[in-house]
């Protein structure tokens, strides 16, 4: 029997190496638990974050997939009564640590929300901008970052010619991309997405996932997404999180994207990856 | 076949239990943050005890700027420069919720200490009938300010508390064209100085001889003052009745009237009280109306229209300034009873509104 | 080929036949109803416009009498032939107090939000938010009271300090080395009573910023202060200035509390707030109303009331326009 049990880590490297895929670990999740006041919602998670590629994190709604995302950069204990067990990993130092500030963490570990959330009295190159002032970081050529940002949004060309109008006259479309630019602003290595694409139309999700896939070029991308066609699309690697009945959820299966749908492991991934539930 | 386990790492006993990391900081914080805070305090005190500089000046000229020096150094010791403006609003913020506070304790404790002087079974039962501001405590007390109280805002209540919800059902259940302005002047009236409302009855009821000043008179001006109150707590609560409970009885065949009389009313009872207790403790401390259309009695008077009548920020108005420490014990002991009734009514409010609306 | 045919029943000779003629019936009391309520909803209608009418025909004919007069001199000759009368120099002291009270109001009431919304954690915030809440309940002649033996004494050791350090500024001129019932005291007592409500404003306003736009702000590491400044402050802005101009029009009708701590002269004190000089409108009329000596007087006092009422009403208006308006901007 001994033989017969392979770690599945080992399996994951040896499909990388086919793939000619060797990535350095960018982050990594070690037995991560997540409580709200007493309630459990999240036991115990696993996952490394190669650099430069996108993992999406899917499951049912309630599964504790946007509560782990949010332990990732440190939003997570800004929630009264959060707490949480194990340890996060940044470029191998626990980002939980006493001595680590928060604000640079948030800084190299930039997120999207689900709902556009651009600053309303803000115009869009303020936006745009709004991390450096917010952060009190330095930065002389305002006008380039403000052109290379957008472009790598895919917003530029839209635009260009009213930087100065309100972001609140962008459809959500743009305003979701405005929110990426505005995340890249400030030079993040990773990008937390929470849903990005919950709140948006067909085509905007399209413009989103082309988005995405150029950043990955640059940056390390983990995204929450209920779209399981989405997760194929865009995905490197996906974890598949899950909650039980009366359980904190945890995942339940993890790998290179092709294997978690096309050759699931588990029974309930199998299911899930089928639209049987959730 | 080939079983597939995924590694999972040893859980160490840490993991198990929720932690709240974020909430540890580097003993390097701690000590930045103690000695950002002690080092100012220990100059204070020492100018305070070798210099004669006056206190105020020593808090202001030479304590606020080292503490936000002290706290600004602390900050910048520990998170960088980015925390030296955070610094600054922290000091700021508990100087000002601390300034409040002494400010909230000196009144609640002078109100508490110099009341007590005053507070006797003869102090709350008498009327002050052939007292005079020279005469000793033992002798009269504020009885007859008390009934005075109750009886005028008894009476404002009886006005105010019907028009009030009558306002404030227009404009939840009936939805008349008029709502935007009913709202708009119900707004506007709920900024009348109390003094101006005094006034209007002076003017409407007193200089044309309908009325003399008594407590009706005094009422109508309270009722001035508390109808806005009402009506605007009224609406907030007739808001959260639910709409089903509405099309719910209205497709049983009630009418407009019923439904809000024998439905929405009744679930908002609750409510409806806050907004009543809500209206009496905005009056119940009200002078300069008083002042104007009631003036001041030292009988007992329990007829609403025949007397002049005091009630009990009168009775403290009239007391506040005389030159005897006894009639000034009297209204340090008429504020002390005032504020047990403005208690009791915010705590009444709270309790009630911290309940939860039934559904 | 069968046919599908309807059989016509005939009704029932006892069948009681509806009259749905008489269901108007059951709407007339609908109709009382509606009528009542409308017609009480109208009462504060009714009280602002007999205030205005009532108040305004005792006031024309004092200014008719006195003429422009009445609002630009500083005159109190009730005895005079004939008597004249000026309330400039309270109208000014109103608005003056009202702009001292706001200057010591407004800091403490925004950081004191600040401290209540984003600091505190949630039992202190709440306990906090009892205690403004209690002191906003505390009664004027209360605080009159506490304010005339507790805050006076040392309040003009403090403006003795203001002269001396100061008194080079005109602001803090004080020829008399007198300091009592002036502007500056009663403006820290009007002070005391604005805190509460501005404070409560603010505090509502700040704890109503999107949480969605907290998060932004938080995932592009803001500090607190970059957060209040660029998020926070914008957001609520309308709101709180709202909350200012609503104090404002409270400390401008307030009389009770300010009647034991400020001295009334006929004059206007343009601004040495640590000198006692001017009033105000409301505590004029309460101080000389026990004291008038003919009908004329009393309407002199009506019409200074309906000044004030006029100047509240304007404040009050504005403060709302611009709660409304921005509330409308955020839908």
């Amino acid at each position: 029997m001994e033989e017969m049990v392979v770690a599945m880590k080992e399996l994951d490297v040896d499909l990388a190496r086919q793939k000619g895929e060797t990535k350095p670990i960018e982050m990594s999740a070690h037995g991560v638990s997540v409580w709200f006041g007493k309630h459990k919602v999240l036991e115990n998670v696993n996952i490394d974050f190669p650099e430069k590629s996108v993992t999406a994190l899917i499951g049912p709604s309630g599964c504790g997939k946007s509560s782990f995302i949010r332990t990732l950069n440190r939003l997570h204990e800004l929630i009264p009564g959060a707490a949480l067990a194990g340890e996060v990993l940044y470029k191998g130092q626990d980002i939980y640590r006493a001595e680590v500030d928060p604000v640079y963490i948030r800084l190299s570990i930039g997120m999207v929300f689900q709902k556009p959330n651009p600053f309303p009295s803000m115009t869009i190159r303020g936006n745009v901008l709004s991390g450096l002032k917010l952060s009190g970081l330095k930065r002389s050529d305002h006008d380039a970052l403000v052109e290379e940002t957008l472009t790598s949004a895919g917003l530029w060309k839209e635009v260009k010619d009213r930087l100065n109008s309100h972001a609140g006259d962008l459809s959500g479309g743009q305003q979701q991309r405005l929110v990426i630019a505005r995340a890249l602003a400030v030079n993040p290595d990773v990008l937390l997405m929470d849903e990005p694409c919950s709140a948006l139309d067909p085509a905007s999700t399209l413009k989103i996932e082309e988005t995405i896939r150029e950043l990955s070029k640059k940056i390390t991308i983990i995204i929450v997404t209920h779209n399981m066609q989405q997760a194929v699309r865009v995905s490197d690697h996906t974890a598949f999180f899950l909650a039980e009945e009366n359980a904190p959820g945890c995942v339940v299966e993890q790998g290179p994207t092709t294997e978690v749908f096309g050759n699931p492991r588990d029974q309930r991934t199998l299911d899930y990856v089928n639209g049987r539930f959730g | 076949m080939t079983i597939l386990i995924a590694e999972v790492p040893p859980i160490r006993a840490e993991d198990l239990t929720p932690q709240r990391p974020w909430t540890q900081r580097p003993k390097s914080f701690w000590f930045a943050a103690l000695l950002g805070i002690f080092i100012p305090l220990l100059i204070l005190g020492g100018l305070y005890a070798t210099t004669d500089i006056a206190p105020p000046l020593l808090l202001i000229v030479f304590y606020l700027p080292l503490q936000l020096i002290g706290a600004a150094i602390a900050a910048y010791s520990t998170k960088g420069k980015h925390g030296i403006a955070d610094s600054s609003i922290i000091v700021f913020a508990v100087g000002a919720t601390i300034l409040s506070a002494i400010v909230l304790g000196s009144m609640l404790v002078t109100i508490i200490v110099r009341g007590f002087e005053a507070l006797r079974p003869s102090f709350i039962f008498q009327n002050s009938v052939y007292i005079s501001p020279s005469t000793p405590l033992e002798y009269g007390g504020i009885g007859h300010a008390i009934v005075g109280t109750f009886l005028i805002v008894g009476i404002a209540t009886v006005i105010s508390v019907p028009l009030g919800i009558a306002t404030a059902v227009y404009v939840t259940e009936v939805r008349g064209r008029a709502v935007p302005y009913v709202r708009f002047f119900v707004q506007a009236m709920s900024g009348v100085p109390s003094v101006v409302a005094g006034l209007f009855v002076l003017t409407v009821f007193i200089l044309t001889g309908v009325l003399q000043q008594s407590a009706l008179a005094g009422a109508i001006a309270y009722a001035i003052l508390m109808l806005p109150t009402v009506a605007r707590t009224a609406e907030e609560v007739l808001r959260l009745v639910p709409e089903d409970l509405r099309t719910g009885a209205l497709a049983l065949g009630s009418t407009r009237a019923r439904v809000v009389l024998n439905v929405v009313l009744p679930a908002a009872r609750t409510g409806v009280v806050t907004a009543m207790l809500l209206g009496i403790a905005r009056v119940v401390g009200e002078t300069a109306p008083l002042l104007l259309t009631a003036l001041k009695n030292d009988q007992t008077v329990t007829n609403p229209i025949s007397d002049p009548i005091s009630a009990l920020p009168t009775f403290i108005f009239d007391n506040v300034a005389q030159p005897y420490p006894d009639a000034v014990t009297r209204a340090w002991g008429a504020a002390l009873v005032l504020m047990i009734l403005v208690s009791v009514l915010f705590t009444i409010t709270r309790f009630l509104s911290a309940r939860k609306p039934r559904k | 080929m069968a046919t599908l045919t309807w059989k016509v029943l005939p009704v029932a000779p006892d069948t009681p036949i509806r009259d749905l003629s008489k269901s108007k019936k059951a709407n007339r009391g609908d109709r009382v109803f509606n009528t009542t309520i409308t017609g009480a909803a109208f009462t504060s209608l009714a009280v602002l416009a007999g205030i205005t009418l009532f108040l305004g025909a005792k006031a024309v004919p004092v200014v008719q009498d006195q003429g422009i007069g009445f609002l630009t001199t500083t005159i109190w000759d009730t005895t005079g032939v004939p008597p004249e009368y000026g309330i400039a120099g309270m109208l000014y002291g109103s608005v003056l107090i009202a702009f001292i009270a706001l200057f010591i109001a407004v800091p403490v009431s925004m950081f004191l939000a600040v401290f209540m919304v984003f600091m505190a954690p949630v039992r202190v915030s709440k306990l906090l938010t009892n205690l403004v809440d209690l002191m906003a309940a505390i009664p004027s002649v209360i605080i009159g009271l506490w304010a005339f033996y507790i805050l006076v004494p040392p309040a003009e050791g403090w403006q003795d300090l203001l002269n001396q350090y100061l008194g080079w500024l005109p602001l803090f001129q004080n020829d008399s080395g007198n300091f009592t019932g002036t502007p500056f005291v009663a403006g820290v007592v009007l002070a005391i009573m604005m805190i509460p409500i501005v404070t409560s404003v603010t505090a509502e306003v700040l704890k109503r910023t999107p949480p969605e736009l907290i998060n932004a702000a938080e995932s592009l590491g803001c500090s607190m202060w970059t957060m209040l400044r660029y998020v926070a402050l914008p957001f609520g802005r309308g709101g709180i200035i709202g909350g200012i101009m609503l104090g404002l029009g409270r400390a401008l009708g307030e009389t009770i509390a300010v009647f034991f701590v400020l001295k009334i002269v006929y004059d206007i004190n343009f601004f040495n707030i640590i000198e006692s000089g001017g009033g105000s409108v409301a505590t004029l009329i309460v101080a000389k109303f026990g004291e008038t000596s003919g009908d004329f007087e009393v309407d002199v006092l009506l019409a200074a009331g309906f000044f004030l009422f006029l100047m509240t009403l304007v404040v009050n208006a504005i403060a709302n326009l611009i709660v409304r308006r921005t509330e409308r901007l955020k839908g």
